[in-house]
């Protein structure tokens, strides 16, 4: 399939957006085309699960279509402010208080990032807008680019970190916040 | 509260908020902030675009087309052509309310035992969740001496970010621009007195909303902040 470059993609999505504003259907089902693959990916790594994946998903796409009017070109780029709205939901997800584990979620370990995984962020330097941000990822210590992609990726808690990378809470709670100052003062100086 | 204003825990919240970390009733507390604190959410914003380029890295999965055939149902029946006019996008977004949720707050609203005139007009505003947030009433203006409409508060408290008002606004409809009602109290149950201008043109208002404005209200006479709240007006009588 061909695919556009990421700035066209962009523009697309916008025009998409602005015309599911006015409950065009049509329209609605192309930006699903374009976008379902990608934050199905960002769902189901959150919540490791593909009936909630989907469960979610479908609530998201709903609120897209009901609130595409919301939508500010100037304030996020279409798929940032998509993929926000699918990681607030997911992660919403995991905090109801009625649920359960069941033994049936996918194992972390399975997708591995655990040290120096190159996967995800070979595929992140090959985009040139995100080029920055894996160097950026790359400078950080292992432990503080791992506690990251961790959490934001699988939607782990502190604790869950903790117990995962088998550390003391504090400590990984400094890697993660250490780890996000730097990042940002990296990403500062890219810009 | 006065921590919330910290900037470097605004932004260390507003990062932590972003990666997932920040959990349970922090959480909850950061958002329920971030809904009326347009700084914060530039703050947040900033993460997001600084952030999102890896989760999209980690690589696609198809869902199954059951999730299509789900969700196309669920949209089927809003849909509306292409052709009408963008300009109006913005305000169209707003979910319309079902007519028989209206008429039973109108009733609860209406049986209410109060020397006034029954109300002619009711619209739910409605939260970004769908959820009704404020009901706006009025009577019919020309029953009134002094116009007014009554807002009701549906929701826990308003909290209003520092610095900031919530100002109330009249779509007329059509390409019309909103017009500004006026500025919010935090009562639960309040009542706030029209321009004769205005009044006598919400018997044919289409829809109110509202949106967070700096201290003293809008600067430019149009809405400038998010707009938090909207809903759709429906005669009762």
């Amino acid at each position: 399939m061909n695919r556009p470059p990421p700035d066209a993609l962009a523009e697309r999505l916008a025009a998409l957006l602005a015309q599911a504003a006015i409950k065009n259907q049509r329209a609605f089902a192309d930006l699903y085309e374009l976008t379902a693959a990608k934050l199905f990916g960002v769902a189901l790594r959150i919540l490791r699960r593909q009936d909630w994946a989907e469960e979610v998903l479908q609530e998201c796409y709903v609120s897209i279509w009901n609130h595409a009017g919301d939508y500010a070109v100037q304030k996020s780029a279409p798929l940032t402010w998509m993929t926000s709205i699918v990681r607030n939901r997911s992660l919403d997800w995991l905090r109801r208080p009625q649920l359960e584990a069941t033994g049936e979620e996918y194992d972390i370990a399975a997708e591995a990032w655990q040290d120096e995984s190159p996967g995800p962020l070979e595929r992140l330097a090959a985009s040139s807008e995100a080029a920055a941000l894996a160097r950026c990822l790359q400078e950080l210590d292992a432990k503080q680019r791992q506690s990251i992609m961790l959490a934001f990726f699988h939607g782990l808690s502190h604790s869950e970190l903790a117990s995962h990378m088998k550390q003391p809470l504090g400590t990984v709670k400094t890697w993660v916040r250490r780890g996000l100052e730097r990042l940002k003062l990296c990403l500062g100086e890219a810009a | 509260m006065a921590s919330y204003r910290n900037p470097q825990l605004r932004d260390k919240l507003a990062a932590e908020y972003v990666i997932g970390t920040l959990r349970g009733r922090a959480r909850a507390r950061f958002q329920a902030l971030l809904r009326y604190d347009p700084e914060l959410q530039r703050i947040v914003a900033g993460w997001e675009a600084r952030l999102t380029p890896l989760a999209l890295a980690a690589g696609e999965i198809a869902p199954p087309a059951r999730l299509w055939q789900a969700l196309a149902r669920r949209i089927a029946g809003s849909g509306r052509s292409a052709s009408v006019g963008r300009g109006l996008a913005f305000w169209r977004g707003l979910a319309v309310t079902s007519t028989a949720f209206v008429l039973i707050l109108a009733t609860f609203i209406g049986v209410a035992p109060r020397p006034e005139p029954p109300m002619a007009m009711v619209a739910v505003m409605n939260d970004d969740e769908g959820r009704p947030a404020l009901v706006v009433s009025w009577p019919p203006m020309k029953a009134v001496r002094d116009p007014y409409v009554r807002i009701k508060v549906m929701q826990e408290h308003p909290v209003m970010a520092p610095g900031t008002t919530w100002e109330m606004w009249m779509l007329p409809g059509g390409e019309e621009a909103p017009v500004s009602m006026g500025l919010i109290t935090t009562d639960v149950d309040q009542t706030m007195k029209l321009r004769p201008a205005l009044a006598s043109r919400m018997d044919g208002a289409w829809g109110v909303a509202m949106s967070v404005e700096p201290k003293g209200g809008s600067p430019t006479g149009a809405p400038t902040g998010p707009v938090i709240f909207k809903g759709q007006c429906v005669k009762i009588l």
